[in-house]
C-alpha cells in the first residue's frame, strides 16, 4: 500500500505542478488562446461540449479498432506462414525493418483515390497498415525465437513441427503478441487520427482538431486534443488488462 | 553444439565479424528488393484482374497507374513547359525535409538526453516523470501538429521571428524526444551492481560514473532508440508537413500532387516514393552511426 | 544385441562443418556399451564431446558414421518410443505451464488421457518430493526444485534410460550434493540406465559405476575408470576409497589432456 502511495504521488505532483504553471503563465502573461489557451478554459469547453468529444472519439476510435482487428488478424496469419516457410520471413521481414523507419501515413493519398474518399474505407485500409507490421515483426520473432533447449526437448519427446507449434511456440509467442498490441493499438487511434487530416468525412477527431483550429476555436481544438489523449490511452489500457488478466507468466521468466 | 561454439570462439576476428554481419545485409537487402518485385508484380496482376471483374476500389489508369506509368512521370517536367522534372522535385523537397527532421532529431534527441540524465540522477523526477514519458508514447501528440502551426508567425524571441518551419521542427523533435529519453534512461540503468561497485570502490566522482561507465553501457540502449527517434523525426516532419500545409517539403508536395490526380496519377505516386525513400535514407544514416558508435562492442551481445 | 544392453555404440564419428575451413571433429572412433540399470558418467573439459555424444544417443543430432543402439533399437526408433528420457542444464520448462502440465508434456505428446496424466505427474511429483507445488508455476520455485521438476518430467514416461546433460552444473554446491543423493534415491527405486554428463570430478565419482573419461580436439575417449564404492551415503564423500577414485579420474583427465598450453593444442590440432 505504502509502496503504491510512493509510486502515485510524485507524478501527481508534478502534473499539478505543470498545470498550475502553464495556467499562471497564460493569466500573467495574458496569452492569447491561439497561442496557449490556459488548462481551465480546455477543461471548461471539454465538460460543456463533452458530447461533441464523445462522438468523434468514436468514430475515430472505431476506425482504429476496426484497422487494429484486420492488421493484427493479418499480421498472425503472416507471422505463422513465416514461421513455416522460410522465404516469406526472408521476404517480409527485411521490408518490415525498412517500412518501420518510413512515414507510411502518407499512402492516405492514394488510398483516399483509390477507394471512396467519402467512406471510412481508407482510413481503416491505412491503419491495418500500420497496424500490421508491429504484430508481423513480434509475433514472428515469439514463434521463431524458441529457447535451443526448449526445441530440443520437443525433439526428444519426438513432437511433429505441428505440436512443436502448439505446445511450445504459439505460447512462447504470447507475450510477443501482447507487446506487439501494446505498440499497435495506440498506433491504431494515431493513425486514424492523422489519416483524418488528408480529407474526408469530418467526424472524427482529427477533421475535428484541424476544422477548430482553422476556425480559431482554440479552446475547442485543444479539447478535442485531450479526447484524442483519453483515446488513446484507453486503447493502451486495455490492452495491458486483457495481457495482465490472460498472461499471468509473461515478465517473469524461469532462467535456471 | 558446444564443440563449434568454442571452436569459433577460440578465434575472434573481428574482420570475419564484420564482414559476415555485412554479407547478411547485402542478403536482407536482396530479399528486401525481391518483396518489391513482388508487390509491383501483384500491383500490375490486381490492375490485370480489374479489367475482368470489378473490384471494391478504382483500380483503372486513374487511380492506379501502370508501374512503367510512374518510372516515366519521373522525368516529366513538373509543371508544363517548366526545366525541372517531377524527380527533381520530389529530391528537392524530400531533401528539404529531411533538414527539418535533422534539426528536429538534434533538439529532440539532446532534450531527451539531458532529461533521462537528469531522471537517473535524480529518483523523485524519474518516478514523477517517467509514468508521462511513457504515457505520451500511446498518446496521439501529433494530434497538436495543427495547433503548434497556429503559433507560427504570431511570436518572435528578439530578432528571430518564429516561422512555420519551427512548428515543423517543433513536432519532429517532440516526436523524437520521447522514444530516446525512454531508451537512454533505461540505457544509464544498465550497469551491473558488480560495475557500479567497482567503480565506488575508485571512488568515482558522479561525472566519472557517468562518462566512464553509464553512457558506455548505455549505448546498447541508445542506438535502437536513435533508430525509433529518427524514423519519429522523420514521421513527425511529413505529418506535420501535410497538417500545415507549410511549403517545401515533402509532406506539402505530396497533398498538391494529389489534388493534381485527375489529370497526372502518377505524380502523386512519386512525391509518395519520395517519403518512403526519405525514412529509408534516414535509417541508413542512423544505421552508419550506430556501425561506428558500437565498433567495439560484442555483435551478439546485449538486447 | 542382448536386452540388458542399454546403449551400444561403436566407432561414433561426428564431424561438424566437414569438409569446410572450420570443420571439428567432435567425436573420434568412440565405443561405449552401457549395460542395463548402469550408471555411467561422461566427463572431460570443454570441447571433449561428451554433450555431443549424449546429444547424438538422444538422436538430437546424427552421428557422421558409427553404430548405436538404444535399448536394442537405432537411435531415431529409440526417440520415437520414448526408450529415454532426458534433463538438461537448464530445466527448459514451460513458463506458461504449472508444474504439474510441465511434468505431463511428454505424457500428453504420447497421447495419455486426462486422468492417467494428472495421477503420474501426482506420482513423480511426490517422488522428487514436489507434492506441495504441483499447481505452481515454474519461475515460483528455486533452481534445484525446478531442476526436480525437470527430472521428474524426464521419467514421465517410464522410460529404461535416463540423459542427463550437467543438470546441476547451474546449482550451488549444497544444492548439487543434495540432488546427487535425490538422483541415487530415484535410480534405486526405479532401476534406470543413466548416463550423466558432467564438469565435476567427486560427481561424477559419487554417482558412477563407471566413470568414462574424454579428451578434446578430436573429441575421443581416453579412459574409462571404475568405481566401486557400494551402496552411497554422506560418508562415502568423505571415505578414502571414494578419494582414490577421485585421484584416478584427475589423473586420467591430467594425463590425456596435457596442462592446456596452446603449443599442446596445436600439437593435438594437427595430428
Amino acid at each position: 500500500m505504502r509502496g503504491k502511495l510512493r509510486a502515485i504521488w510524485p507524478p501527481i505532483l508534478i502534473a499539478a505542478i505543470f498545470l498550475i504553471a502553464w495556467q499562471l503563465l497564460v493569466v500573467i502573461q495574458d496569452l492569447k488562446p491561439y497561442l496557449l489557451p490556459a488548462p481551465s478554459l480546455i477543461f471548461s469547453t471539454f465538460t460543456s461540449s463533452i458530447d461533441l468529444m464523445f462522438s468523434a472519439a468514436f468514430y475515430t476510435g472505431s476506425t482504429a479498432f476496426m484497422g487494429l482487428v484486420f492488421g493484427t488478424f493479418i499480421g498472425l496469419v503472416l507471422a505463422l506462414l513465416a514461421q513455416r516457410f522460410g522465404v516469406v520471413n526472408n521476404l517480409i521481414t527485411p521490408l518490415a525493418a525498412g517500412l518501420a523507419a518510413v512515414p507510411i501515413i502518407a499512402l492516405t493519398p492514394i488510398l483516399n483515390n483509390m477507394f471512396d474518399i467519402t467512406s471510412r474505407t481508407p482510413r481503416v485500409l491505412i491503419t491495418t497498415i500500420i497496424v500490421f507490421f508491429p504484430v508481423f515483426v513480434n509475433v514472428t520473432k515469439g514463434l521463431i525465437q524458441v529457447r535451443p533447449v526448449q526445441l530440443e526437448l520437443m525433439k526428444s519427446m519426438n513432437a511433429t513441427p505441428r505440436t512443436t507449434l502448439r505446445v511450445l511456440r504459439v505460447p512462447n509467442a504470447i507475450p510477443f503478441f501482447f507487446t506487439a498490441l501494446k505498440i499497435a493499438a495506440p498506433l491504431s487511434v494515431i493513425a486514424a487520427l492523422v489519416a483524418e487530416y488528408f480529407g474526408g468525412p469530418q467526424t472524427g477527431l482529427g477533421s475535428r482538431i484541424a476544422s477548430a483550429a482553422a476556425n480559431t476555436a482554440y479552446g475547442r481544438a485543444w479539447a478535442y486534443v485531450v479526447a484524442s489523449i483519453i483515446t488513446g490511452l484507453v486503447f493502451y489500457l486495455i490492452v495491458v488488462m486483457v495481457e495482465k488478466w490472460t498472461t499471468p507468466w509473461t515478465g517473469r521468466s524461469t532462467t535456471a | 553444439m558446444t564443440q563449434t561454439a568454442v571452436v569459433t570462439s577460440a578465434t575472434p576476428s573481428r574482420t570475419s565479424n564484420a564482414s559476415r554481419r555485412f554479407k547478411r545485409g547485402v542478403i536482407s537487402v536482396l530479399w528486401a528488393l525481391g518483396g518489391v518485385a513482388i508487390a509491383i508484380l501483384m500491383w500490375e496482376l490486381v490492375k490485370w484482374v480489374g479489367t475482368l471483374v470489378s473490384l471494391p476500389f478504382d483500380s483503372g489508369d486513374g487511380t492506379m497507374p501502370h508501374v512503367w506509368t510512374i518510372v516515366d512521370a519521373f522525368s516529366q517536367p513538373e509543371v508544363r513547359g517548366s526545366d525541372t522534372t517531377v524527380l527533381q522535385a520530389v529530391v528537392a523537397s524530400a531533401a528539404h525535409s529531411l533538414l527539418i527532421a535533422a534539426g528536429g532529431f538534434i533538439i529532440g534527441v539532446s532534450v531527451g538526453l539531458l532529461l533521462a540524465i537528469i531522471m537517473q540522477r535524480f529518483s523523485f523526477m524519474e518516478r514523477g516523470l517517467l509514468p508521462f514519458v511513457i504515457a505520451s508514447q500511446t498518446v496521439p501528440l501529433i494530434a497538436l501538429a495543427p495547433l503548434i502551426v497556429g503559433i507560427g508567425n504570431r511570436i518572435s524571441f528578439g530578432p528571430v521571428q518564429w516561422n512555420t518551419t519551427y512548428s515543423v521542427m517543433f513536432i519532429a523533435a517532440y516526436l523524437a524526444f520521447f522514444p530516446l529519453s525512454v531508451g537512454a534512461l533505461r540505457g544509464l540503468h544498465s550497469p551491473t551492481p558488480t560495475s557500479l561497485e567497482l567503480m565506488r570502490s575508485y571512488a568515482a566522482t558522479p561525472r566519472q560514473m557517468l562518462f566512464r561507465l553509464r553512457f558506455p553501457s548505455s549505448l546498447p540502449y541508445l542506438v535502437p532508440a536513435l533508430k525509433v527517434s529518427a524514423a519519429a523525426a522523420i514521421i513527425g516532419t511529413v505529418v506535420a508537413e501535410i497538417s500545415t500545409g507549410v511549403k517545401g517539403g515533402i509532406g506539402r508536395l505530396i497533398i498538391e500532387y494529389a489534388r493534381e490526380a485527375s489529370s497526372n496519377p502518377a505524380k502523386v505516386y512519386v512525391a509518395v516514393l519520395g517519403a518512403l525513400v526519405l525514412g529509408l535514407v534516414a535509417a541508413g544514416l542512423v544505421t552508419a552511426l550506430d556501425l561506428y558508435l558500437t565498433r567495439n562492442l560484442p555483435k551478439e551481445g546485449k538486447a | 544385441m542382448s536386452d540388458s544392453t542399454a546403449v551400444n555404440a561403436k566407432g561414433i564419428w561426428k564431424i561438424f562443418n566437414e569438409g569446410q575451413a572450420n570443420e571439428v571433429t567432435a567425436l573420434q572412433e568412440v565405443d561405449l556399451t552401457v549395460d542395463q540399470g548402469e550408471f555411467i558418467s561422461l566427463i572431460g573439459p570443454s570441447g571433449c564431446g561428451k554433450s555431443t555424444l549424449l546429444r547424438v544417443i538422444a538422436d538430437l543430432t546424427d552421428a557422421t558414421k558409427g553404430e548405436l543402439t538404444v535399448a536394442g533399437l537405432s537411435v531415431h526408433e529409440a526417440r520415437k518410443q520414448q526408450r529415454y528420457g532426458i534433463a538438461f542444464q537448464q530445466a527448459a520448462l514451460f513458463d506458461w505451464r504449472t508444474v504439474r502440465r510441465n511434468i505431463e508434456l511428454p505424457l500428453e505428446l504420447a497421447g495419455w488421457d486426462k486422468a492417467k496424466r494428472k495421477e503420474r505427474a501426482l506420482e513423480l511429483l511426490e517422488m522428487v518430493q514436489l507434492s506441495d507445488f504441483a499447481e505452481h508455476r515454474p519461475w515460483e520455485l528455486s533452481g534445484g526444485m525446478q531442476q526436480r521438476v525437470a527430472i521428474a518430467r524426464s521419467l514421465a514416461v517410464d522410460p529404461p534410460l535416463l540423459l542427463m546433460d550437467e543438470p546441476f552444473g547451474a546449482l550451488d554446491e549444497m544444492t548439487r550434493e543434495r540432488m546427487q543423493n535425490e538422483l541415487l534415491r530415484i535410480r534405486l527405486e526405479t532401476g534406470k540406465s543413466i548416463i550423466f554428463v558432467t564438469h565435476s570430478i567427486p560427481e561424477a565419482v559419487y554417482l558412477s559405476d563407471r566413470v568414462v573419461v574424454m579428451s578434446p580436439r578430436p573429441g575421443r575417449i581416453t579412459d574409462v575408470i571404475n568405481v566401486n564404492l557400494g551402496d552411497r551415503n554422506e560418508d562415502t564423500r568423505e571415505s578414502e576409497a571414494f578419494f582414490e577414485s577421485v585421484t584416478a579420474v584427475r589423473e586420467a583427465l591430467r594425463g590425456r589432456t596435457g596442462n592446456s598450453g596452446s603449443s599442446i593444442r596445436a600439437r593435438v590440432g594437427e595430428v
